[in-house]
């Protein structure tokens, strides 16, 4: 509660052009929404130009921005679609055979230390962003069915079906 | 956000949700405390630039003082003397008795102008062409050809309009650059960078990811080129073979490149500063970039528009936007990148969002959309200052309310 009321009063001051309050959301926010982009799209520099677009499109609602609302799961919405987008269009270009574009994961500046990545890439997009948004950003099924406009029974079977599969295909100790 | 009713519960057969959890938070990603900083930078210049929705009523006096300022400030500059005589009507609304139309291109040379429509030409004598649906376009050195692009499509065509070849991308098309050669055209499809021969007969890769910044020509003529790869490094890159010839880490949140004409010096223009890079003579690959760049002095607190190397001397033009009560005020200065004194050339109260140089180096084109002007001011003694008025009427015939206010591209020979 503490946090939706301070979260509430940076809101408004930045309305009303304090650049510190922007830069205590920014803060506050930037690194879920580059984090979230980075585990959907599996590249460094595209999950920064995803984050920074959000970031900006909301510098340009600010004004209109409604307090009452939290801005966390509008600034994720657009991340995780434009996210979404991003990877579908490297999956195209990739089964089109274009040599220059290898696949979204071969991109990351810096080969992954873990399990998590590859396993993460042989998931589709959609499955990729509802496993992020449920397990990374903590939404609820029916909140993640809303913010991608799909049905709740789409969400919980790619819920399932994604979890189901990185349980395959990573080997961790439960 | 407390619902778990998504029927995901640990099975004990593997992963757990709360190690899926731990896995996703803990993740590394390459880069991300640069990227985090370069992230503030843009979004508080995207912040200070933005115009609120609902303006606070300023008080008159405040406004008067501030146009007292402003007026004195221009008296008092060196620049002034020059421009004193028309400053006194350039405030909020436009130059008064700006010329209702563009009858010819004040200085000369032909325009590539990009509206909603498409670019059009204009020709010295005010006469204008649309060239067609394109979403840019560019210049060959001497004016005889455009490049233009369309979705994925990078083509060749005449200021006439007529066609001559066009290629398919791999991505779709952006920034096209004609070499100063005129043998090719370097562009960004999607996020890669290519050069294309001038003929459209092959092209090659240079980076399969860059920034989203013009790559910019090496103007003495090998086809040597400059960009910002998307490690954020400054790349000075043989054309044909991609080859690169020497690299150093590009200035914090640079937006646009600019060569100097003779090529011995890099501007990097990012909306907190200017950086210039000498370009020395290497022992091995023929050119290399100087160890470090020198930010040029500005204003506190002054956000860069747009900056340019005039086309035949070192002075470089820098159109600044401050930020008051009273709104966001525009000066242009000219920079010497040698050090010497800097001179403030014009300055409004108002948002001005171009600068181009005139192919003689005589002038600067200013746009003023909030007052649907074009401003061409002289830089040295001789020509006098117009204004062109009702410029977005100009480039969208036919248009109901006020159009989109249209972009220069190019101002040709």
């Amino acid at each position: 509660m503490g946090a939706e009321v301070n979260e509430r009063k940076l809101l408004r001051e930045a309305q009303r052009g304090s650049r510190d309050a922007l830069a205590a959301l920014y803060e506050a926010h930037w690194g879920n929404a580059q984090r979230a982009a980075y585990l959907v799209v599996h590249d460094a520099g595209a999950a920064e130009d995803i984050a920074q677009e959000a970031f900006l499109a909301a510098v340009d609602d600010l004004d209109r921005f409604d307090r009452r609302r939290p801005f966390a799961p509008w600034l994720h919405r657009i991340v995780v679609n434009r996210a979404i987008d991003w990877a579908r269009r490297e999956n195209l270009r990739c089964s089109a055979g274009n040599p220059e574009h290898e696949p979204a994961i071969a991109h990351a500046d810096e080969p992954a230390a873990g399990a998590l990545m590859p396993a993460l890439a042989q998931l589709p997009p959609e499955q990729r962003a509802v496993v992020v948004l449920r397990y990374l950003l903590e939404y609820t099924p029916g909140e993640i069915a809303r913010m991608l406009a799909l049905p709740r029974g789409t969400v919980n079977s790619r819920l399932r079906r994604g979890l189901d599969r990185l349980r395959e295909l990573i080997e961790v100790e439960g | 956000m407390s619902d778990r009713g998504d029927g995901m519960s640990d099975r004990g057969d593997g992963m757990s949700e709360d190690r899926l959890r731990a896995l996703l938070r803990e993740e590394p990603i390459p880069g991300a405390t640069e990227a985090k900083r370069r992230g503030l930078e843009l979004i508080d210049s995207a912040y200070v630039e933005r115009r609120p929705a609902q303006r606070p009523v300023l008080p008159r006096l405040a406004i008067a003082l501030t146009a007292a300022a402003l007026l004195a400030a221009f008296v008092l500059s060196p620049a002034g003397a020059a421009v004193r005589d028309w400053v006194g009507d350039v405030f909020t609304a436009g130059v008064k008795n700006a010329e209702p139309a563009l009858t010819d291109v004040p200085g000369g040379g032909d325009l590539l102008v990009q509206s909603p429509r498409g670019p059009w030409v204009v020709h010295a004598d005010g006469s204008r062409r649309l060239l067609g649906d394109y979403d840019a376009a560019t210049w060959s050195p001497h004016g005889l050809y455009v490049a233009v692009a369309s979705g994925r499509s990078l083509s060749a065509i005449e200021p006439d309009g007529t066609p001559h070849w066009s290629i398919t991308a791999p991505g779709p098309v952006s920034e096209p650059r004609w070499s100063p050669s005129g043998f090719r055209i370097a562009y960004r499809a999607g996020r890669s960078l290519r050069v294309e021969r001038a003929d459209g007969s092959e092209g090659n890769l240079i980076a399969a990811r860059s920034a989203a910044v013009a790559p910019a020509w090496y103007p003495p003529g090998p086809h040597l080129l400059a960009y910002v790869d998307a490690k954020r490094r400054l790349v000075l890159a043989e054309a044909d073979s991609g080859k690169r010839v020497d690299m150093a880490a590009a200035a914090p949140g640079v937006i646009a490149l600019s060569w100097s004409h003779d090529g011995g010096e890099l501007l990097e223009i990012a909306p907190r500063g200017l950086w210039i890079r000498n370009v020395m003579p290497g022992k091995l690959s023929g050119l290399s970039l100087s160890d470090g760049p020198r930010r040029l002095g500005l204003p506190a607190n002054a956000v860069v528009r747009a900056a340019a190397f005039a086309p035949s001397h070192h002075t470089v033009a820098v159109l600044l936007e401050h930020h008051s009560t009273a709104g966001p005020r525009s000066e242009v200065l000219l920079l010497d990148p040698a050090g010497g004194p800097s001179r403030r050339l014009f300055a409004v109260s108002g948002r001005l969002t171009e600068l181009a140089w005139s192919p003689d180096s005589r002038r600067l084109m200013l746009a003023w959309p909030a007052a649907d002007q074009w401003l061409f001011v002289p830089v040295a003694r001789g020509p006098r200052l117009r204004a062109i008025a009702n410029v977005s009427s100009v480039f969208s015939p036919g248009h109901m309310n006020r159009a989109a206010f249209p972009h220069v591209e190019g101002w040709c020979c």
